[in-house]
Formats: C-alpha cells, structure tokens, sequence
C-alpha cells in the first residue's frame, strides 16, 4: 500500500515497532542479567538493576568441580567462540570454497565440546546438551534425505496417487503428537529402546516428515523439469540427474527446510519427556527440573540455562536468517 | 517420471510415515480399549468403550477441554489481528525493516520451555513487569487460577503474532498495484483500500495462519507443563496436559489413549473440510 509522508504517522509506527521489538526481546535481556546475578539479587522484592556479575551460575550449571579451574577454560572458549563467528562472517574472503570454511567451523566446534571434559569435570548439563545435538543432527540428517527424495518423487510424479499421499501428510502434520507418543512409549518400553537417541531421533523424525515433503516438494516444484529432462538426454539416470543437478540447484531450500526441523528437533520437549528418562535426555527436559522450584537457586540456575539453550541457536539463526524469512514467507505467496 | 522410479524417491519417506505414524495410531486405537498401567505393561485386560465412558464422565477432561476451546478462542484472532496491524505498520517503513523483524522473530525461535520459563520469571515476585504492575496500579501479582491462564494466552500471542506478521507482511507485497492505484483514483481513502482490496487479497493467508493456530493451540502442551506442574492450587490444564498428567502421573495408559483417539476424532471434524478443499485443488493441478 502507499507510504505515508506525513512525519507524525511515521513517527507513531517507529514507536509503536519499537515499543513492540522491545516486548519481544525485554524477557530474554532480562534473563540474561539474572544469569549472571547471585541468587540473593535475582530473588530480591524489587529489580534490581544495579548488582556485582558472577559467573557462578554457569559455573555449577556446567561444572562437577571447583570454579576456579572453569576460568582459565572459559576464557579458550569464550575466545574460540569468537573466533569461530568472525570466521563464519568473513566465510567468503577465505581463498577456498565458503561451504569448506563452514565445514571447517562446525568440525571446530564439535572438537572443542568433545574435548572439554578431558580436562575438567562437567555435571549433569553437557550430558543433555551432547544429547541434544546427537539427536538434532540425527533428526536433520534423516529427514532431509528422506523429505528431499520423497519430495522431489512428488513434485514430479503428479496424479491422484501422490495427491492423496499429499493428503494423508497433511493431516498427519495435524494431529496432536500425544497420539504418536504413547504407542511409542509402550513399544519403546517393550522393545527396550525407551531412553535411547534412536526412538527419539525416530519418533521426531515421523513427527516432522509430513512438513518436510510438503515444503521441499514447493521448493522442487520452482526448478523447471528442463533441467533434469537435459541431463537425461546426455544420459544421465534419474537418481544420477537428481543427485548431481537437481540437489545442487536445491541448497536454499534443503537450508530453509533444515532450518525448520532444526527448530522442532533441538525445541522439542514433549517427545523427549516422556520416551527419555536420564541418558538421552535433551536440554529442554533438563531445564524442566527448574520450573516448578521455590528453591531460590533455581532463579538463577535456569536463567544460565536458559541463555545456554538460546544462544547457539541464536547464532544459527543470525547466520541463516533470510532463509528462516523466507521459508515463513513463502507459505505466504504458495498458500 | 515412471511408476517404479516414483516408488523409489518415496519409499524411505512413506515407510517412515507408515511405520511410525500409522501403526502407532493403529495402537493407540488398540490400547484404549485396555486396561494397562505402568505395573501392567504385558498384560493389558480388554475393557471394552470402559475407558471412553471414564473418560466422558470425568469434570477434569471436560474442563480442560473447554479452557482449551477458551484458549483457542482467544489466542487465534489476537495473533492474526496483532500479526495484520504490525505487518500493515512495517509495509509504511523502509528504514530499520530487517531490525524490527530480526527482533520480532526471537520469541518465535526460543525453545518453548525456554521462552515459558523467562515469560514467567517477568510476572513471577521481584520480575520486572511483576514490579511495573505494582508501581503503575499498586497491585501485587499472584499466580492464582486467573492469573496462570491468561499468562498462558498472553505467552502464546507474544511467541505465535510474529509468524502471523511475516507471513502477512509478505502477502502485502504482493498485493496489486493497479488496483490500489484505481482505488485511489476513484478517491477511495487508505482504510476503504485496505478493506476492499487488501483484505480480500489475504483471505487465504488467514485461512493458512488460522488453521496452522487452531492446529498448534489445540496441541499447547509445553507452555502448560512449565507454568502448571508443581502448582497445584492452579487449574490451567489443557487438553493436552491432561493427556500427559492421565499417562505419567496417573499411569493409566489405557484411559490416555482414550483421550488420545478423542482428541485425533476431534481434530478431524474441523480439519475435513480443508483436506477435501486441499485433495481437490491438488488434484486439479496435477
């Protein structure tokens, strides 16, 4: 629609967006100022804005030891977590290819998390965040290779076997998931699979697969099947021209489907509550233990685990954000 | 493409679905007509529609359903009416779009027992909103009944009015030019355009953003669990919650999948009509 010019109105919608974006953000920069408070500030009657910072809450969220011995630690991560960001956003200056590069910074990463325990004791927490990230990768990696090979076979097999297919996702993606954990729990109980990253990687992988046909399908349906029909014609096999032309063509969307199932796999809290009980539990269900407290403790204690859980998230979705956009927006222009 | 080959891409997905989908609905249909508890889980005793008439004759479920319904009632039109004026407002500004937007989509992206959790701590004694209250209205927060719900709807809006917004901010982009522009030429001011050619230009987007809501309040659960478990003087439970408390606190599986196949039925009866409209439209393009 036109733009106003008038600098009154213009004024009000700056306010009211910025009122809005503080609402939105208020909570979490609040959390994080309680995470570095002592309990004794974070409890208090009134807020306070004024107090001395410790690390001591992320020191016993982490640490089955004595603080001291975290600090040298945390100061090598704190410097390789720079590192790797400044790395990340410079990706294209490096005189190798950029997908290297984030190859390279995830492999970093991944080394440096495995490794920390070497040196120092660390508690119950880094066991459900390793917990989390086997079952998020596990997730990402199997329903996107299922998701991208069931929707490119639907974007291009088009009649009335594919649509009911189709249908039958879309009512899946409807249902409530209690329906599908109970079952899974009483087979996972049977089985002896409960408490293990298999049946959860499993069961948020089926929970998530009618979404990830439909939206990879969209993103196969914009290629023009020119391009795999050209390939064929060089003599090329189906799976050859998929493998070779379609997926590379396909990167945004594989990222912005992944970047979806990222969300629901690393935030999920209901599947992993109930068929987890100590090894494969994930952070969400670690943080649960702090809901329900009076323990002042608490506050504190699930405010740095709050801010844990968010920020490699948060760093993932800076990186990737235009795709997260454009993935919410092109529900918008496809209906 | 051929027959066999479409088989082949769809395989892995449809064994998947098949496997861990329909086969646990298949058994979630099977042990609601048993008894089973944790003590039990080799042996359920068949018990015939017992399950359903508990389930039918129990205030709880009745209740939670009907603050359920409340909730879906209240938190749908908020989040799609906040979502259009907040898309309609971000439309008329160019500078400082992507920051307005980067910041909107934060609750949207906190693990959601995560967000809960620092939404309640802002309401919660000595949080700073529970302190702005007191100082503007001189009223001291407590977390009663009351309070617990519309915590919960108000939690919900602030998570869900972002996706509303962005998905109708790129819907508006899409509206037509010539239109408006014969509008204007016809004298129609800014709010009989939004009203009679913008609106309608969206009708779909709020058939979409409504279902995906009515879909995702129906099934609230996580929110439930962080600002209900442990607060036993607050009645809040949602349909979902009440299935998990029937399941874990109480142990009876039986009656849960009970619950579980109640709310699939449900679901269905709002969701027919739109998987015929989507069957259809496939099936004319295909």
């Amino acid at each position: 629609m036109q733009r106003t010019k008038n600098p009154i109105a213009l004024g009000v919608i700056y306010a009211v967006l910025a009122i809005f974006m503080i609402y939105s953000i208020l909570p979490f920069a609040w959390t994080i100022s309680s995470s570095i408070k002592k309990p004794k500030d974070a409890n208090a009657r009134t807020p306070q804005f004024i107090f001395e910072p410790t690390g001591d809450n992320y020191a016993e969220l982490w640490l089955d030891d004595d603080p001291s011995a975290f600090i040298p630690a945390s100061f090598g991560i704190a410097a390789m977590m720079l590192l790797v960001v400044g790395a990340g956003f410079n990706a294209k200056r490096f005189p190798v290819p950029g997908s290297w590069v984030y190859i390279g910074i995830v492999l970093a990463i991944v080394l440096t998390v495995l490794t920390i325990p070497r040196f120092v004791n660390m508690a119950d927490f880094y066991d459900f965040l390793i917990n989390s990230v086997i079952v998020t990768v596990g997730v990402l990696a199997v329903s996107l290779t299922f998701g991208a090979l069931a929707g490119y076979g639907l974007s291009r097999y088009r009649n009335i076997l594919s649509v009911m297919i189709l249908v039958v996702a879309l009512a899946f993606r409807a249902l409530p998931s209690m329906a599908f954990v109970l079952p899974f729990y009483y087979l996972g109980q049977w089985s002896g699979l409960y408490d293990t990253h298999i049946l959860l990687i499993l069961a948020l992988v089926a929970i998530n697969q009618p979404f990830t046909i439909w939206m990879l399908r969209s993103f196969f349906m914009d290629i023009p099947t020119a391009i795999e029909e050209a390939a064929m014609i060089d003599g090329a096999s189906r799976a050859e021209a998929f493998f070779r032309v379609i997926v590379p063509i396909m990167w945004p969307g594989i990222i912005t489907t992944g970047l979806f199932t990222l969300l629901l796999a690393y935030n999920d809290f209901l599947l992993a509550r109930i068929l987890t009980q100590t090894e494969a539990s994930t952070m969400p269900v670690g943080i649960s233990q702090w809901t329900g407290g009076e323990d002042p403790g608490h506050v504190t204690l699930a405010a740095a685990a709050s801010v844990s859980v968010t920020l490699p998230m948060l760093v993932i979705i800076i990186f990737f954000q235009k795709y997260l956009i454009r993935g919410l927006a092109s529900g918008a222009v496809k209906g | 493409m051929k027959r066999s080959t479409f088989f082949a891409f769809i395989g892995p997905s449809v064994l998947v679905m098949t496997a861990l989908m329909i086969v646990p609905l298949i058994s979630s249909l099977f042990l609601s007509f048993h008894y089973i508890t944790f003590r039990s889980l080799d042996e359920p005793v068949w018990v015939g529609f017992r399950n359903y008439v508990e389930v039918m004759q129990d205030a709880e479920f009745w209740d939670s359903l009907i603050f359920t319904l409340i909730f879906i009632a209240v938190t749908v039109p908020a989040r799609i009416f906040l979502g259009l004026v907040l898309a309609l407002l971000l439309d008329q500004i160019v500078r400082f779009r992507g920051v307005f937007i980067a910041g909107a989509l934060l609750p949207f992206v906190l693990t959601p027992v995560v967000g809960t959790l620092i939404f309640r701590d802002m309401f919660d004694r000595g949080g700073l909103y529970w302190w702005g209250i007191q100082q503007l209205f001189d009223y001291r927060m407590f977390f009663d009944t009351a309070t617990v719900r519309s915590l919960l709807i108000f939690h919900t809006i602030w998570v869900a009015t972002p996706f509303a917004m962005i998905v109708l901010f790129a819907g508006l982009q899409t509206v037509p030019q010539e239109a408006l522009e014969a509008a204007r030429v016809d004298g129609a001011n800014w709010l009989r355009q939004l009203w009679h050619i913008v609106l309608p230009h969206l009708r779909s987007l709020f058939i979409f953003i409504g279902l995906i809501s009515v879909m995702d309040s129906y099934r609230v659960f996580d929110s439930v669990f962080v600002l209900v478990q442990g607060n036993s003087n607050v009645d809040a439970e949602t349909i979902m919650y009440y299935n998990f408390q029937v399941a874990l606190s109480f142990g009876r599986l039986g009656k849960a999948n009970a619950i579980s196949v109640l709310t699939v039925i449900g679901i269905f009866i709002v969701l027919v009509p739109f998987l015929l409209l989507t069957y259809r439209e496939q099936l004319r393009d295909a």
